[in-house]
């Protein structure tokens, strides 16, 4: 499965079938996550907050290649996004491991992933660097098995998502 | 009277352990202090009442790798509404891991909202081992850190420190997995179970 997740509507032209699948988190009721761990030690796997989120996580999972759409805020994902990527955190154990060097949560059947981060009204190459950043740690603790950044305009940015999505259609 | 605005970013603000890092440098600070939870609805009432703060110290946990939304979504409510004067911004954040620099994007994440917005920034601490730490001997290694900050804070320095266990990475993830069998335990829920592959039910 490929899967697009963007924070805002996007006129894409997409392949027919169920082979890549959009979701726009602008149209998701998505809660913050609460810390409570029960992802983890309650009910293992499942988030206890039965939002739109359980949809998501799930595919975010099964997915072998993603786009993730997001604004940059300070160098981080703007709200919509880093919301769902908390929410996200029943895709791991709370067990850690070893990886690169440092230590991480062991992840339940996360598929790895080819990733390619869009992001768009970044203000300078500072808080470029910053989201550079943040996307290689997140490759760690996300299962991206390889990544790329773009940045691009708010003009610009279905332009450069179709770009990405006609990539995976010429594969 | 200069005076330290305290404010906890964590998701579980009232039970987390950035409250229980907050009330240790509250008890090691000879300043004034005041304390408060970030939450859904009170952006605006904290941005009011930063006017009468000289500094800030933003207490939280590191979250999929950056800031929590709680304190993002409270520093875009911020930089809306920026008190007349703007105090020095200081930051003590923890994480799970053993490695205290797995927190440096998130710091700089508040260094550059800091920059773009006009605040000072201050001190930084950056906990390892952060979940557990306050259950162990090596609390009294926390605590010496956090006073150090608290002076740093007090002074107005720009100082980073940084703790965490003194454990190989085998050690840590020994005990952090006798750390989380036991809070599943609590629940009735074995190690094995805690262990699932599936992602609900898949």
């Amino acid at each position: 499965m490929k899967l697009i997740m963007s924070d805002r509507p996007l006129q894409l032209h997409l392949p027919t079938g169920d082979e890549v699948q959009w979701i726009d988190l602008s149209q998701l009721c998505i809660h913050h996550c609460v810390g409570c761990f029960g992802c983890w030690t309650k009910t293992p796997g499942k988030c206890v907050i039965r939002d739109d989120a359980v949809t998501v996580y799930p595919k975010i999972a099964q997915s072998e290649a993603v786009i993730y759409v997001s604004r940059i805020r300070y160098g981080s994902y703007d709200i919509a996004m880093k919301t769902v990527l908390e929410r996200a955190i029943p895709v791991q154990q709370a067990f850690i491991r070893v990886l690169d060097g440092e230590t991480h949560h062991i992840q339940r059947r996360v598929v790895p992933k080819k990733a390619v981060i869009i992001a768009y009204g970044a203000d300078g190459e500072e808080e470029r660097e910053i989201f550079r950043r943040l996307v290689s740690r997140n490759a760690r603790n996300m299962n991206l098995e390889q990544y790329e950044v773009l940045f691009t305009t708010e003009t610009q940015l279905e332009q450069t998502v179709q770009n990405e999505v006609e990539k995976w259609n010429r594969l | 009277m200069e005076q330290i605005m305290i404010l906890n970013g964590s998701p579980r603000a009232p039970k987390s352990n950035s409250k229980r890092y907050a009330k240790i440098f509250r008890q090691y600070c000879k300043m004034d202090t005041a304390y408060f939870d970030i939450s859904k609805s009170n952006h605006l009432s904290l941005c009011s009442e930063m006017e009468r703060f000289s500094k800030l110290l933003l207490v939280f946990p590191l979250y999929a790798d950056g800031i929590p939304v709680t304190l993002l979504d409270f520093l875009k409510t911020l930089e809306q509404n920026p008190p007349p004067k703007k105090p020095s911004v200081s930051v003590l954040i923890n994480c799970g891991f053993l490695e205290s620099g797995q927190n440096d994007v998130a710091v700089d994440m508040v260094r550059l909202f800091c920059r773009k917005n006009g605040y000072p920034f201050g001190c930084v601490l950056k906990i390892g081992s952060g979940e557990a730490i306050l259950d162990t001997p090596f609390r009294i290694l926390a605590i010496r850190k956090i006073k150090a900050l608290s002076k740093g804070v007090q002074k107005g320095e720009h100082k980073a420190f940084k703790v965490s266990m003194p454990l190989s990475r085998k050690m840590f993830i020994k005990a952090s997995t006798s750390y989380w069998i036991r809070y599943g335990q609590k629940n009735n829920v074995t190690r094995e179970q805690m262990a699932t592959l599936n992602i609900e039910d898949q």
